[in-house]
Formats: structure tokens, C-alpha cells, sequence
């Protein structure tokens, strides 16, 4: 099939990860798919108001909302380290942990295996899916804490992530995961940088599975201490050697 | 060639939408909540439409509302109304759900166009606004155009699929879909009044 005969199918999701990636590429150099695509996107938009009110069953909000509440709660234990000793302080006591859902397993596994990498290298690279395992991550007890999250975003890109510096007793963690990333080629990376003043520290390196996603745990003590930082920030590197950005800034959010 | 379609005044409650949303970003369980309380029945409606199973369309809901509080699926205003994008989300999820729970939706009947029932569809004024005249601007289609926006868009079937459950040449289905599309836009355009046809 033909590149442009591939725009209803990929309007339905109904492309594999590989033609996905394909098509989107074309869409770069092809006007008249991205015309199609909006107009398509233009021309379906009222279609859900001919929906026949359907009453929604009793107690859903509190069930749906309650999951979303309790998933968000996960994510962020999950965020900060998996040790058990960590409690935002407005959640109140301990819940018992819940067996998770399919969904949030990418995102956990690979972030528990980085965070358990970050303790021994610094940096840890998530590529296909998070599948990789570490075999016994060290076990130490602490307690942690987020000292900052926050959200990055780009202008160019529909790419975004979520970055966090927790304190873990008198260390400091950078973790940072991303979505929605271009495929990179060759010897590519994804660099994160620290930034104070104008000067740029590396604060870890990752690849973009073929989902998209990556993650990194970056120890902050390699790093001078008593710096405020000011900013974080994402580039694409030519590789995983630049010692200052070299390539585009992708993602970044004041601190 | 695309139609240009006025957005209609009475419209905008985007705004608030807009307030709503950015709050939640920042952690306000209370705007997550506002934006569930104004689209709930809307989403779980079409999700019904989509699916015709109660069970899948509360999942839905679940997941579309995780993705929205993990900020995993994330709103830009410059690019259209929040209603628009979330309705969006909501299909999407929903065909994912669908295809993961390998459950073969029936294709034997068609989604009805509904009939107008006089259904309250409560508070939510873009829905009050647009559901009657969507719904007879698709049925001012023909058998097949209305077959053809079905199997594709609540059905979320391939080209291939449609080309077979349609009878049309596989080439042929873009084509007939747009045209089928257009007709439908034009039909609610001369029911709201303001159109400009570039």
C-alpha cells in the first residue's frame, strides 16, 4: 500500500508500531496527508453529540475517581523510590499495596530498575519496553523525600516529561521519565542537563524505546553540591559524549 | 479542498474548561473532578455508542481519567476545543479497550442513528446544543454513506474491513468517506447557519 493510502488506518489506530513510524515520517514531507488527516479530525468532531444520553451506573464517579486517585498515588511512591519508607505527608497512613493494573507496569518496572541502577552506575538507559531486569537492587533504608516535580515541555514536539529531584538522606536523585520521543538514529542519545546560571551539568543519558518512552535516575552527588539549580532541561545529542549540548534542546521547565 | 467550517457562538465554554484543566496540571483534585462531573455522561454515552457494553465504557472512563491526572495524555489549547480533544482520547482508549479485550464487535448491525427520543442530555450545553442537529444531519445520508462514517468512525474498522463489509474497492473507501463526511458537515452547517465553503 502506498504511503498516502494509509491515512484512514492510521486515523484508526489500526497501523503496527513499525508502519506507525513509516507513516508519520511520510506525514513530515506530505502536505496533502496532513490536510487529509485534519479534515478528517475536522469533519468527525460533532459525531460523539449524537450519542443517546445513556445514565451512567450508580457509584461510578466515586469508583472511577477513586482509581484515578489511588493510580496517582502509586505512581508517585513509585516515583520517589521503591523503599517502603515513603509517605507524602497529605496522603495520610500506609495503604496496602494493591496489585497494578497492566497499564502502569511499563512505567514502573522501568523506573524501579533505573532508580536500583542509578545507586550503583549513574545512569541507566530504558530501551525496549522496560523489559530489562536488574537482578537484586540493593536494599538500603531511607526516607525520601521530592524536594521538586515538574513537567517539561517542548515547542517543536509533542514529546513531554515529568522530572523530580528527590532527597534521599544527604544524597540528592534526579529522575526524570519521557514520552512521546522521536526515534533516535545511530549513535543518538537523549541528554539531560542540569542548569545553573548558564552553565549546563549532565544529569544523565538515555535512549527512547520503540514506544517512544525513556527514563533516567542520575545521582546528584557527582555533581558540586550547594548549587541552586534553575532549570532542567532534554537535548538530542550525536552521542552520549557531549559534554556541553551540542544538538537541539527538546524538553525544559524551570525548577 | 477542506470546509471551513464557523465555530458556532454559544460555544465557548472552553474557557472554563481551559481554568479546569490547568488547575488539575497543578494537582487540583477538585478540577479533575468538575471536568468529570461536566463530561461524564457524554463520554460514558458515546463510549455505549462505541461499544454497546456497559462494563467496557466505565473502564474507559477509569483509564481516560488516569491519563488525563498522570498527565500521560496532555491538552493544547492551540490546537482545538478541550470537548474536541477529550471525546478524542475517549475513542481512542476505547478502541484500544475493544481490540485488547479481543472482543469481536459485531458488525451484523449497524449503530442505529438514533431516533430522537427526548432524552434529557443534561447540563452539558455543547451536547444539548449539537445532538439534535448531528443527528439529523446523519440521517439526511444515504444508507451507505451513514454504513461507511459507522464501520469507520464508532467502529474504529480498518480500510481494509470497511472495503469488505461495504462491498467497495479497497481505493474507493477514502474517497467515499469524505464525500460522505462532507455531506454531513454541510448538513449541519445549513442547520447552524453559518457556513463558509472554501
Amino acid at each position: 500500500m502506498r504511503e498516502c493510502e494509509k491515512v484512514l488506518d492510521y486515523f484508526n489506530n489500526e497501523l503496527s508500531n513499525t508502519e506507525r513510524e513509516k507513516f508519520e515520517k511520510h506525514l513530515e514531507s506530505c502536505d496533502e496527508c496532513r490536510e487529509e488527516l485534519e479534515e478528517l479530525r475536522m469533519l468527525t468532531d460533532d459525531l460523539p453529540f449524537s450519542s443517546d444520553p445513556v445514565e451512567p451506573p450508580e457509584g461510578m464517579k466515586d469508583r472511577v475517581l477513586g482509581a484515578v486517585f489511588e493510580e496517582d498515588k502509586e505512581v508517585s511512591e513509585d516515583q520517589v523510590v521503591p523503599l517502603n519508607e515513603h509517605r507524602s505527608k497529605e496522603e495520610g497512613p500506609a495503604h496496602a499495596p494493591k496489585p497494578r493494573g497492566n497499564r502502569q507496569r511499563w512505567m514502573m518496572s522501568g523506573l524501579a530498575a533505573a532508580l536500583a541502577v542509578s545507586l550503583i552506575g549513574n545512569v541507566y538507559i530504558l530501551s525496549n519496553g522496560g523489559e530489562e531486569s536488574v537482578s537484586e537492587p540493593p536494599i538500603s533504608e531511607s526516607t525520601d523525600e521530592v524536594n521538586s516535580r515538574v513537567l517539561l515541555q517542548g515547542e517543536a514536539t509533542t514529546a513531554s516529561a515529568t522530572a523530580a529531584i528527590i532527597r534521599q538522606n544527604e544524597s540528592q536523585l534526579l529522575t526524570l521519565q519521557a514520552e512521546q520521543l522521536d526515534q533516535l538514529e545511530g549513535d543518538q542519545v537523549y541528554q539531560v542537563w542540569l542548569l545553573a546560571g548558564d552553565q549546563p551539568y549532565r544529569a544523565g543519558t538515555f535512549v527512547a524505546n520503540s514506544n517512544g518512552e525513556g527514563a533516567v535516575a542520575f545521582s546528584m552527588d557527582q555533581l558540586p553540591a550547594d548549587i541552586d539549580w534553575e532549570a532542567v532541561a532534554v537535548s538530542k545529542e550525536p552521542d552520549a559524549e557531549s559534554q556541553t549540548p551540542q544538538g537541539e534542546v527538546i524538553l525544559s521547565s524551570t525548577l | 479542498m477542506m470546509a471551513v467550517v464557523k465555530e458556532k457562538k454559544g460555544c465557548v465554554m472552553s474557557n472554563r474548561d481551559l481554568e479546569y484543566y490547568q488547575k488539575m496540571m497543578n494537582g487540583d483534585k477538585q478540577s479533575l473532578e468538575a471536568i468529570y462531573d461536566k463530561y461524564e455522561k457524554l463520554l460514558y454515552s458515546f463510549v455505549i455508542k462505541l461499544s454497546s457494553d456497559h462494563s467496557l465504557a466505565e473502564e474507559v472512563l477509569q483509564e481516560v481519567f488516569i491519563k488525563l491526572w498522570t498527565q500521560k495524555a496532555q491538552y493544547d489549547e492551540t490546537k482545538g476545543k478541550f470537548s474536541s480533544w477529550i471525546v478524542t482520547i475517549t475513542r481512542y482508549t476505547a478502541i484500544d479497550l475493544i481490540r485488547a479485550r479481543k472482543e469481536s464487535v459485531s458488525l451484523e448491525e449497524e449503530t442505529d442513528v438514533p431516533e430522537e427520543k427526548g432524552d434529557s442530555v443534561e447540563d452539558l450545553v455543547e451536547w444539548k446544543e449539537k445532538s439534535t442537529d448531528v443527528r439529523r444531519a446523519l440521517s439526511q445520508l444515504s444508507d451507505e454513506q451513514r454504513r461507511i462514517v459507522d464501520l469507520f468512525y464508532f467502529k474504529g474498522c480498518s480500510q481494509s474491513k470497511i472495503a469488505e463489509e461495504c462491498n467497495l474497492p479497497l481505493g474507493t473507501v477514502k474517497g467515499r468517506l469524505r464525500l460522505a463526511l462532507k455531506h454531513l458537515k454541510k448538513h449541519l452547517s445549513i442547520q447552524e447557519g453559518g457556513i463558509s465553503d472554501a
